[in-house]
């Protein structure tokens, strides 16, 4: 194409989209892990598309995943257009808290620019956590970035501990997300990938709320049919 | 999270028209757009999601389809549309043709129309709300998203208008894009008006000339976290235009917003002045603050007579404060002095003749009706003599020109006049062209 205006694009700021996903060998049990690999590999396609919808926002993406120990799955910030899920694989027990402590460390100043939209941090787990997770949180709400985050929580089965999650998420105004099946579990992390990537990136037309917000990002609500089409008609292909 | 409707499912209206759904386009913040085909045409389905089908935004839709669209540029609501085995209701449109695009793309450098497409949108996209607030309405949500473009002709499309209310009507459902609504709005102030909109579409040809926001200086580079309480200063509480005449505190800075410094430079001074005025006093919401869009369609129509082409084949803009301070002007892409071509002036349009350079109605006609297809002559070369160029009347009306003979000749449609040897041009009802070169 020719270049026949003079400039660049528009200006832009990261984004950053942190997975920290659960990977205790609890995660093997009903095909948790399985979907859970499967809905991030999902999402990717629906993030591209937020991104490219939006001129404000260079989003990129990176993962953790916790055992027994913690570890960067996606240590370098990808960009989505690049971004390539590989398989987690579960074992071990559930070390959230250094998990906690990882993503910390991620969001001090360096590595973290001065300059970004807020980050988006989601937590996925079925258990409890079996480490001391509460001073890696503490740590992680005492940093800037880690406070200005977006926050959200999905447990996944009954066992999930929603105290953590709550406390995870720092706020009254976002419920935990919390799937009881592997189509509940694509459905949330879809919703995140898509929802809540575009509010914090560059939110759409505002009602009232904005104006007064509660929070640094308004985050919409899960609309109340949202399982409501979930049934399968005949000629669905199933 | 599922579909709303399914393919090959049928939604009807309520004349009984039977829409069959194809495809799924998109979503939005209050429902999904879907391909639908109905009476061998194909249309856009919207429906929305429950917690925005409500007795309000249906009684909206079905006063929006009894008003009609102020032009052909609205995708504007056709039928009111629903099902008894879905929840909620929909409303049909016209689809978008594929060659339209989004500014979002102008934003991304994925669409590179030349200035001259880029001004023929701008005053297309003016006139469209210019005739929406004539009928008393108010657009609400003026933003990128909203306004599409054919990236080789200028036409533009207006979609998203199921939000448009009558002015008189205060309305909190929706109070527009951040970054694009007024600073009283984010501030909590007021609600959506004429007056907002102005401001929302200033904002907006801000954009599209500079690619970049009027509002984002040093202000914005000092924020870390550009989140809402960010936006809410920046856009609301404390707004400083970035090329404040008199506040300097918030000038882009070089490395972050160079597109503003890049783009600012190009323009003729009244242009620039008409941002001025538009982020500065128009940062308050009183009548008369903010430009008017007929106010805009004269400033945008000067900025596209001011086309020169240089040489090398970048568009520049010829600037009149320069001509008249005796300054010379560079092109921006070679970096040599531009040669200025011959000019004509018409009442106060002063148009600068390049190859091909086409005189429209809205040169020759007081109500400056805009239709870009209504050509009323145009710039052509000699196929003789290749140097030579001349204007050649497209309209139906003879024109008189009047030589620099003195002798006076008539030019009926399809005939050429020199440009090198005519002082001026009556194109009838005495309107008056004089040739300059």
């Amino acid at each position: 194409m020719d270049i026949v205006r003079p400039g660049g694009e528009l200006a832009t700021r990261p984004l950053h989209f942190i997975w920290v996903a659960d990977c205790s060998t609890s995660m093997r049990n009903n095909g948790k892990m399985d979907a859970l690999n499967t809905a991030i590999r999902d999402a990717i396609p629906h993030m591209i598309r937020v991104a490219e919808e939006n001129p404000n926002a260079d989003v990129m993406v990176r993962a953790i995943s916790f055992a027994s120990g913690a570890n960067w799955h996606v240590e370098e910030p990808v960009h989505i257009d690049e971004f390539r899920w590989n398989d987690l694989q579960a074992h071990g027990v559930t070390d959230m808290g250094k998990a906690f402590h990882l993503l910390k460390d991620a969001l001090k100043m360096p590595p973290m620019t001065d300059r970004a939209l807020p980050p988006v941090l989601v937590l996925i787990t079925d258990g409890q956590p079996t480490d001391d997770y509460s001073d890696g949180l503490k740590e992680l709400l005492k940093q800037p970035w880690g406070r200005k985050a977006v926050r959200l929580g999905i447990g996944i089965g009954r066992s999930a501990n929603e105290r953590v999650l709550k406390e995870f998420i720092d706020n009254d105004d976002i419920k935990v997300l919390q799937a009881d099946n592997a189509e509940e579990l694509v459905e949330y992390i879809k919703w995140v990938s898509t929802v809540v990537l575009k509010a914090a990136s560059s939110p759409a037309s505002q009602t009232e709320e904005a104006v007064s917000p509660t929070s640094n990002v308004v985050i919409p609500e899960i609309p109340d049919d949202f399982w409501d089409d979930m049934d399968v008609s005949v000629e669905d292909v199933w | 999270m599922a579909y709303k409707l399914r393919r090959g499912q049928v939604v009807r209206s309520h004349t009984g028209k039977s829409y069959v759904v194809k495809e799924f386009l998109g979503s939005g913040g209050q429902g999904e757009v879907y391909k639908a085909h109905a009476n061998g045409a194909d249309y856009a389905v919207k429906w929305y999601f429950p917690q925005s089908a409500t007795e309000n935004q249906l009684e909206l839709i079905k006063k929006l389809i009894a008003i009609g669209p102020p032009t052909d540029k609205f995708l504007w609501p056709l039928e009111l549309l629903s099902d008894s085995r879905i929840k909620g209701f929909g409303y049909s449109m016209k689809l978008r043709d594929r060659n339209y695009r989004g500014i979002v793309d102008l934003m991304k450098r994925k669409m590179e129309p030349s200035f001259y497409t880029l001004t023929v949108s701008a005053i297309q996209m003016v006139d469209s709300f210019e005739k929406l607030h004539r009928k008393g309405l108010c657009y609400r949500d003026i933003s990128f998203g909203n306004v599409f473009m054919n990236e080789k002709l200028g036409d533009i499309l207006i979609c998203d208008n199921d939000n448009v209310t009558s002015e008189k009507h205060a309305d909190k459902s929706i109070l527009g894009t951040p970054r694009f609504m007024a600073p009283e709005i984010v501030r909590g102030d007021g609600l959506p008006n004429v007056q907002s909109d102005l401001f929302s579409l200033s904002v907006l040809l801000f954009y599209m000339f500079m690619v970049h926001h009027p509002l984002e200086g040093r202000q914005e580079a000092s924020i870390k976290c550009f989140d809402l309480p960010a936006m809410k200063k920046l856009y609301g509480t404390h707004p400083v235009f970035i090329f404040d005449p008199i506040n300097s505190t918030n000038r882009p800075v070089v490395g972050v917003h160079d597109n503003a410094l890049v783009f600012w430079d190009l323009y003729p001074q009244s242009f620039k002045d008409a941002f001025t005025k538009s982020f500065t006093k128009g940062l308050a919401k009183y009548k008369g603050a903010r430009l008017s869009e007929a106010e805009w369609k004269e400033h945008l129509i000067a900025l596209k007579n001011s086309i020169v082409k240089c040489q090398c084949g970048a568009e520049n803009f010829y600037d009149i404060s320069y001509m008249r301070a005796g300054k010379s002007k560079t092109c921006w892409a070679c970096k040599k002095l531009l040669e200025i071509p011959p000019r004509i002036k018409i009442g106060q349009d002063i148009v600068i003749l390049n190859d091909h350079t086409r005189i429209f109605k809205h040169h020759v006609d007081s109500n400056r009706s805009i239709n870009f297809k209504h050509i009323v002559g145009q710039v052509v070369r000699n196929p003789q003599q290749r140097d030579q160029i001349g204007l050649r009347n497209y309209s139906d009306t003879p024109w008189k020109a009047k030589l620099k003979t003195g002798r006076e000749v008539s030019i009926s449609r399809g005939s050429t006049v020199g440009l090198d040897r005519v002082d001026e041009i009556n194109f009838g009802n005495s309107v008056v062209g004089f040739v300059r070169s």
